[in-house]
């Protein structure tokens, strides 16, 4: 078992150096949905990622006040292992 | 490295600043099982506390009121369990992983972490294999979610609980493990496999393989999770149907979801008494439940069901019947709804 902690560290860093070199592309991948979609094409693209996602394991609830979804937001984040990009438009799709 | 913040990927605007939320469960069931009535009254309250930008501490708790008649007649009673599922830190590094540290639900299969809350579950009886590989961990965790091509996600968990705790209420277990699982949003289909090792008494391995999937043409929800360990192996396997495409009766029937679960339990390699400190049966066991919910209206519902267990030990009815409210409240100003 002495072998677990250095799988984890060797993972750690294989998860960090993908997620550097990745940086770049996500945000490309991110942003332009931000900048050149429509509010309603996004809260539609929410719908989409809410019912993809959240649909998994519960029925869609009422929508919160939009300080609070984003603490529920960011709590299914964790929980579900949700996409950083699937929880900004489902953000946007609950509050907007 | 993993630390440092990726700009521009914040969670959030300046209109959007989290508050702290309490969330949570209550709920009321009656169960009676081979004939004898258990009432059971639950409390689950879940805190949120949002820290920054990449900050989140959460915590949930149990408890649970369990009483029944005594053998010769008289009035219920019983005990309150309290025991506290998870007090953890998650700080979000970047788009691929999030650290966790403190005492967490452990990410094995897909019920403990995603369905057990009252309100969530389509049917109240646990899953027979539930208690395999399940006990909270204390530890660390990392953990996320990421796009791999445009058709599919991967998510993963991987994890180490490091003390053995075995005071009531925070009962844990030496152990490492890990998840991962693959999402297809074009089709709604979730593949996953999970794998601990007990790194105390036995040091068995525990391997398990889940399923989430609803069809985009109904409006049903499949679940399914497979186990296999020392403590026994099994498998169950769940639809829930939600009436929203029959057209009579429409506003009751949109209301309205008929849920079967279909299992079957195996034991394993430790004796019936060990099996059933777990909460597993002692000998192999089949069961089949059917079930109905009805949403009074958002985060309440009325629940009731019935299962047939099958085992050399005895069959019997388990007749369910309850209500359960997911309830939240924001400690601060929430915004405009």
């Amino acid at each position: 078992m002495r072998r677990v902690p250095v799988l984890l560290l060797a993972l750690v860093l294989a998860l960090t150096a993908f997620a550097e070199s990745s940086n770049k592309k996500e945000a490309a991948a991110v942003t332009p949905v931000a900048h050149s979609s429509d509010a309603n094409s996004m809260r539609a693209e929410g719908e989409q990622r809410f019912r993809a996602n959240c649909g998994r394991c519960h029925a869609a609830p009422q929508k919160f006040p939009p300080r609070a979804m984003a603490t529920v937001l960011r709590h299914m984040r964790v929980r579900a292992t949700i996409t950083d990009e699937d929880m900004r438009l489902v953000l946007f799709y609950m509050t907007q | 490295m993993i630390f440092a913040p990726a700009s521009g990927l914040s969670q959030t605007t300046s209109t959007e600043k989290p508050v702290p939320i309490l969330s949570g469960t209550a709920g009321f069931l009656s169960d009676k099982t081979a004939g004898q009535t258990l009432l059971d009254t639950q409390f689950n309250p879940v805190l949120l506390v949002p820290l920054g930008d990449r900050w989140l501490v959460e915590s949930r708790g149990e408890f649970e009121g369990e009483f029944q008649r005594p053998p010769g007649g008289g009035p219920f009673g019983g005990p309150v369990n309290k025991h506290l599922d998870y007090l953890q830190a998650d700080y979000i590094a970047n788009p691929y992983v999030t650290v966790t540290v403190g005492r967490f639900l452990t990410p094995f299969g897909i019920f403990n972490e995603r369905l057990y809350p009252m309100w969530i579950r389509a049917l109240q009886p646990d899953p027979l294999i539930l208690p395999i590989a399940t006990a909270s961990s204390d530890g660390t965790m990392l953990r996320g979610g990421f796009p791999v091509g445009a058709r599919a996600n991967l998510n993963y968990a991987a994890y180490v609980s490091v003390t053995s705790i075995g005071i009531d209420g925070v009962e844990s277990e030496r152990h490492v493990g890990g998840r991962a699982g693959f999402f297809f949003p074009g089709s709604r289909l979730e593949v996953g496999v999970s794998w601990q090792k007990a790194l105390q008494d036995d040091r068995k391995n525990a391997v398990g393989f889940h399923m989430a999937w609803q069809p985009r043409a109904l409006p049903l929800s499949m679940h399914s999770e497979f186990v296999r360990s020392n403590q026994g192996s099994g498998y169950w396997i769940e639809g829930a149907y939600r009436l929203s495409q029959v057209h009579f009766w429409e506003k009751a029937m949109r209301r309205t979801e008929l849920v079967a679960r279909g299992q079957q339990f195996f034991g394993g390699s430790i004796t019936s008494d060990a099996a059933d400190s777990l909460g597993l049966p002692g000998v192999n066991t089949r069961e089949a439940d059917f079930g109905v919910n009805y949403f009074l209206r958002d985060g309440l519902k009325v629940v009731g069901s019935y299962g047939r267990q099958l085992s050399s030990s005895g069959n019997f009815n388990q007749w369910t019947v309850g209500i359960a409210y997911r309830f939240l409240i924001p400690l601060g100003r929430g915004g405009n709804p």
